[in-house]
């Protein structure tokens, strides 16, 4: 489909010995925010890991824009046009909010001086998201709560300015009220018409804001459809509690 | 015992103790973003030293060898990386240790054979008249090494607080995968950072060679004290490194007065042998958890 | 049985041959050079084995074999200048003074990481070169100490005596260090180079086996120094430097590690070492041969895609520069430091398994030997005993808490495990039911509450001493030992069954336990399906015979109490249905299981009761039909339905 913006075909991965990943094939229209849910061990994250370069694909195609990039380094997809807000946040402790943010954008920054000045505009776009962040912009990320770090997370993958982002269980680990912040700045991003997978182990919340959503279980896709067509399929529920 | 003796020999051993700090700091950058350093990095500071050496030889003026040398010691920084250590990093192994030994011995061998086992005395501007400061002895030459350790030590903070490239080598200490999210290349990074160790390598080479002269045997000899630090200091532990090699070099010079210049090696490896049974994370350093 | 025979013949009868030749040559030969070469080819022989023992078999770069070689000279020179002692006395001072020295060495270094592991044996090297230098007053220091070779039971030993000295204690050393390699000993030196962590949950303590390993060596290293002292009766602190230790690497990694003959041909090369450098031609024409095998090994490797390019490529290289050097250089003496550099990069690049290790794997393939044939198993109910599963508590959690920084990864949980059971415990991504288990089977030490087995304080933050309480486990990311055999992998843990003491191990008289063992590994790997695969190599195995094997070594600790995490973790349908039939069989023995583990249908077959965790806190228990109905536990794993969408909060 020509209006895919990210799409994986028949992808197989795995580690050492073990396939984690039996043949997942999905796709994400541009401006649309796909979801891939499922119970823990299913695969979702070793299918992002896949899918961004940290896990080498044994098998299959990952088109980002059209362009094959399975078996690039992760560095290369990402300045390829592929911005990935990883599981557990992996948010670089040491350096400054404001540092995080800038590093997001770093393949299109001068890398010695002047980049403050060329990034000025995106970063007032980011903290204009994120009020919190521009609060904190000189504390450093590790001391942030893990909402305010998730929040940094998804504001540095927005720096990049990329065809299409890879959020990783945003959720994890924050408490509900959190939670909701977060997924109402993913509608936000949603309607500024960014291109999203979602990886969710809350499919409820995952269900609220996608526009079609896949389901996995062990390495593959088992079920796939718009989220009325799920809430209503029994698969899907099987799929998490047996 | 004559109390201005004892602060002579501090002060002129903390000095020199600086010196190890500096190689140690160059330890650190490698370790940051690999988990590796160097074996053979005494080879590297000698063969610097040598090569800067030839440099005034050809009639090159003091301030232009230097930055002359400092090219050379990071290209051969990243030769280590290219062949002893890339590999290793790869196959996820410790193979590194075994290669950057041998890198070490290759150096020294063709060092040996290009200039000769001997001793040779390095040219230098600065004066080596004593200036009294303090009841104590100081040559200008001992303040430039100080100034030496302490600015490029700085310049390279400064280079990574204040560049993009430096924030992005401290983005791949911190966390390698996300790094790569980033867009920045891991392996780029290492390369950066055996280079720049390569550099400091040199600075140590042309600043220590006009006090103890050039010579093959200045890469044990000031190796293994490099290493007491940066093991007793932690791997991680920044300037901590500065302060340990202080303390070593006093003791060492005060080992030297009090039981013979041959005992002079023993406390930094005793204290290497202390810490490692210790605390060998380093008295600075952090530990980490496991993970199953 | 021709197997056996032909295997008997390959292996033995080479060694009895070469043996036999080596010991007739001073009857042919009487050219003292000769025979001087073959009792230092003896010498280093002694030595290098000593250094495979850390290098080979623990796989970490030892850097102060020299300074052991060193000490062992010195000491048995000292025992007999100063003490006035005879050849035996010296020799065995030597040895035991280098066990107890490499002993105290490695109580400290073996805690470490490679690197510093490295750093610490080279700081023990350099320390030993200073001390062995400044203290004139007891080895003379530079100036050397000369060594008289004292009469050995009353007969002076001259050159050929001396030589058949050297080859006896070389045969001694040969025959005790196989014996040794090849028992229980061998495997944990082995295990724990492969998962310090598995070693230790399995009951084989992973530091002490090491800290014997490293002594072992080092007194192997000791003895070596002594005869070499007798051999050159001339000492100098000079003589044990890092330049040696290099060559030494260089022996071993080229002869071929974790080998006997490799240890052997490391030696021989070494010896001949300084021979080949002295004639220019000759050391054009081993260049040159260098190269060649170097760029046709680079071809096929390329060509088959199973090396990378630079792997290939370097030892060209390498070979090259030696070759161009071999050339162009006038004295080669100069240059050997850097001639041993690149021989040692090529062979540590080009070719990690030595001399040895391509042999052997040439030579299996030629004569097509067979590994010995194995026992039948033995009887299940000998290996797991099965055990009356009576439902009373065996495992009780009160209140137990652990933090990891600010995160508090498990909040206070309370639980009974009841003896026969299969407690299943379950919970979303990062609800704390790995950090549970991995407090109570000693990898964390709990920051609070009580873990009770049987109504008794269990050991707490030690693998050892769990273990050896009668828990086992298996990992959730896989902890197999995977360079050795599944069988070995099994026999590492067998408890209470290996009883020989070591002078009988050393003796090789200790087969009947080794058969024995063989036969309760095998009744193990048949409960999980894998017998027919004992002889295969952990890591060639499929994955999920590897998730299996896991199993089946946890249960070789005849363990009261097993926990599995994650055991279906990857595993396909076929392979998950086996396990479930495993994990039957297991509970029809009466062994008590935890089950970690996220696919709820495996949960739903097995479990009697299921504990559901959230954020390192109990939110359900009960069965397993229970709590899937529980709608906290819904909540829990599909999420909590979003309000009306708000602004985003400021």
């Amino acid at each position: 489909m020509s209006t895919d913006m990210l799409r994986v075909e028949d992808l197989h991965a795995g580690y050492g010995s073990a396939e984690v990943l039996t043949g997942v094939s999905l796709a994400v229209k541009a401006g649309s925010l796909v979801a891939l849910i499922g119970a823990n061990g299913a695969g979702k994250t070793t299918t992002m890991r896949a899918i961004c370069g940290l896990l080498p694909p044994r098998r299959g195609r990952v088109l980002l824009g059209g362009q094959d990039v399975a078996g690039l380094p992760a560095s290369g997809i990402a300045r390829r046009g592929l911005a990935h807000a990883p599981e557990g946040r992996r948010v670089f402790g040491p350096l400054s909010v404001e540092d995080n943010l800038l590093l997001g954008a770093y393949p299109r920054l001068p890398h010695f001086f002047g980049f403050h000045g060329q990034a000025a505009t995106e970063l007032e776009r980011i903290y204009a998201l994120f009020p919190r962040l521009k609060e904190r912009r000189s504390q450093l990320a590790g001391t942030l709560s893990g909402g305010e770090q998730q929040m940094l997370a998804i504001g540095r993958a927005l720096m990049a300015r990329p065809k299409a982002m890879l959020l990783d269980e945003p959720s994890m680990g924050l408490a509900p009220v959190i939670v909701q912040e977060v997924f109402a700045i993913i509608r936000r991003l949603k309607d500024e018409g960014i291109t999203l997978l979602l990886v969710e182990q809350f499919a409820k919340s995952a269900l609220e804001v996608a526009d079609y959503a896949y389901v996995m279980e062990r390495g593959r896709i088992v079920v796939e459809g718009t989220p009325e067509e799920l809430r209503r399929d029994e698969r899907v529920l099987a799929a998490y509690l047996g | 015992m004559d109390s201005s003796v004892i602060a002579q020999m501090v002060v002129s051993g903390a000095l020199m103790g600086l010196v190890y700090a500096l190689v140690a700091y160059g330890f650190q950058l490698t370790y940051a973003t690999s988990k590796s350093i160097n074996f053979g990095q005494g080879e590297l500071v000698m063969l610097s030293a040598f090569f800067s050496l030839t440099l005034t030889h050809w009639g090159l003026p003091y301030w232009l060898m230097v930055p002359g040398g400092l090219l050379f010691g990071a290209a051969m920084g990243l030769v280590v990386e290219r062949a002893g250590v890339r590999l290793a990093l790869e196959q996820k192994s410790e193979g590194w240790i075994l290669l950057t030994i041998i890198l070490g011995l290759l150096f020294f061998s063709t060092a040996e054979n290009i200039w000769g086992r001997d001793d040779r005395p390095f040219p230098t501007p600065i004066s080596a008249d004593p200036i009294h400061i303090f009841n104590v002895d100081v040559t200008p030459l001992e303040i430039s090494v100080a100034i030496g350790v302490i600015s490029i030590m700085g310049l390279i903070e400064l280079f990574k607080r204040k560049t993009l490239l430096g924030k992005a080598f401290d983005a791949v200490s911190a966390d390698r995968d996300a790094a790569e999210l980033m867009g920045i290349s891991a392996t780029r990074t290492v390369m950066l950072s055996y280079g720049l160790s390569g550099m400091v390598a040199a600075v140590a080479g042309i600043l220590v060679s006009p006090i103890t002269t050039v010579g093959p045997t200045m890469a044990s000899a000031l190796i293994l004290k490099a290493f007491s630090v940066a093991v007793v200091a932690g791997l991680d532990s920044g300037f901590g490194v500065v302060l340990v090699g202080i303390f070593l070099g006093a003791l060492e010079s005060l080992a030297s007065f009090y039981l013979g210049s041959g005992w002079r090696e023993a406390p930094g490896l005793v204290l290497l042998i202390l810490a490692l049974a210790v605390r060998p994370t380093g008295i600075f350093g952090q530990t980490a958890i496991r993970k199953v | 049985m021709t197997g056996n025979w032909k295997r008997f013949l390959l292996v033995r009868g080479v060694e009895l041959v070469a043996l036999a030749a080596l010991a007739a040559v001073p009857l042919a030969v009487t050219n003292p050079f000769a025979l001087g070469l073959l009792t230092l080819l003896a010498i280093y022989g002694i030595l290098l084995i000593g250094l495979d023992v850390t290098v080979g078999y623990l796989g970490q770069v030892n850097l102060g074999h020299a300074a052991f070689l060193g000490i062992g000279a010195y000491t048995a020179g000292l025992t007999v200048t100063l003490l006035g002692g005879g050849m035996p006395m010296a020799l065995i001072g030597a040895t035991l003074i280098c066990f107890v020295l490499g002993g105290l060495l490695a109580l400290p270094a073996l805690r470490l990481d490679g690197p510093q592991f490295a750093l610490a044996t080279l700081s023990f090297s350099a320390l030993t070169t200073t001390i062995i230098n400044e203290w004139e007053s007891l080895t003379q220091g530079a100036q050397g100490l000369q060594v008289p070779r004292p009469p050995l039971l009353g007969v002076t030993l001259n050159a050929p005596d001396f030589y058949w000295l050297c080859l006896l204690l070389l045969g001694l050393v040969w025959m005790a260090m196989r014996n040794l390699l090849a028992s229980r000993w061998g495997r944990a030196f082995e295990a724990l180079r492969d998962s310090p962590i598995a070693t230790d949950a399995m009951g084989v303590g992973a530091y002490r086996h090491k800290v014997i390993a490293f002594a072992v060596g080092s007194s192997l290293g000791g003895l070596a120094g002594g005869l070499y002292a007798f051999n050159f009766q001339y000492l100098q602190p000079q003589s044990f430097t890092y330049e040696l230790m290099v060559i030494l690497l260089l022996g071993v990694v080229l002869g071929g590690r974790k080998s006997l003959w490799g240890a052997f041909v490391g030696a021989a090369f070494i010896v001949l070492l300084p021979n080949l450098l002295s004639s220019r031609l000759l050391f054009q024409v081993f260049s040159g041969i260098g190269l060649t095998v170097a760029v046709f090994a680079a071809w096929r490797g390329l060509a088959s895609k199973s090396t990378q390019p630079f792997q290939a490529l370097a030892p060209v290289v390498a070979m090259g520069l030696l070759l161009g050097g071999s050339l162009l250089v006038t004295n080669t003496e100069d240059w050997r430091k850097a001639i041993f550099a690149l021989m040692l990069f090529s062979v540590v690049v080009g070719l990690p398994e030595g001399v040895m290790g391509f042999a052997t794997a040439l030579l299996a393939r030629l004569f097509r030997i067979l590994p010995p044939a194995l026992p039948a198993a033995a009887a299940l109910e000998t290996v797991l005993p099965q055990r009356p599963a009576d439902g009373t508590p065996l495992l009780e959690l009160h209140d137990l808490q652990r933090h990891f920084g600010g995160v508090c990864a498990v909040d206070g949980v309370t639980t009974t495990v009841r003896s026969g059971q299969i407690h299943g415990l379950i919970g979303p991504n990062g609800s704390g039911k790995s950090t549970v288990v991995n407090v109570i089977s000693g990898l964390y030490a709990p920051g609070g509450g009580a873990i009770l087995l049987h109504g008794k304080a269990l050991p707490s933050g030690s693998l050892y001493r769990v273990a050896g309480a009668g828990i086992a486990r298996t990992f959730q990311n896989l902890q197999l030992f995977g360079e050795l055999s599944a069988i070995d992998n099994v026999m590492v843990a067998l408890k209470d069954v290996f009883h020989a003491p070591l002078l009988l191990v050393l003796l090789g008289r200790a087969g009947a336990e080794e058969l024995r063992a063989q036969a309760a590994a095998l009744a193990l790997l048949e409960l999980v399906g894998l017998q027919d695969q004992a002889r295969v190599r952990a890591k060639d195995l499929t994955y999920g015979a590897q998730r299996f094997l896991e199993i089946a070594r946890a249960l070789a600790r005849k363990p009261e109490l097993l926990i599995l995490d994650e055991p279906a973790a990857g595993l396909a349908h076929p392979d998950a249905a086996e396990l479930v039939k495993i994990i039957r069989r297991v509970h029809e023995r009466g062994v008590t299981i935890i089950l970690i583990e996220h696919h709820m249908d495996v949960v739903s077959e097995l479990c009697d009761v299921v504990t559901v965790l959230d954020g390192g806190k109990i939110i359900a228990e009960g069965t397993a039909e229970a709590v899937k109905r529980d709608p906290k536990v819904v909540e829990a794993y599909l999420g909590v339905v979003a309000a009306e969408p708000t602004e985003a909060a400021a």
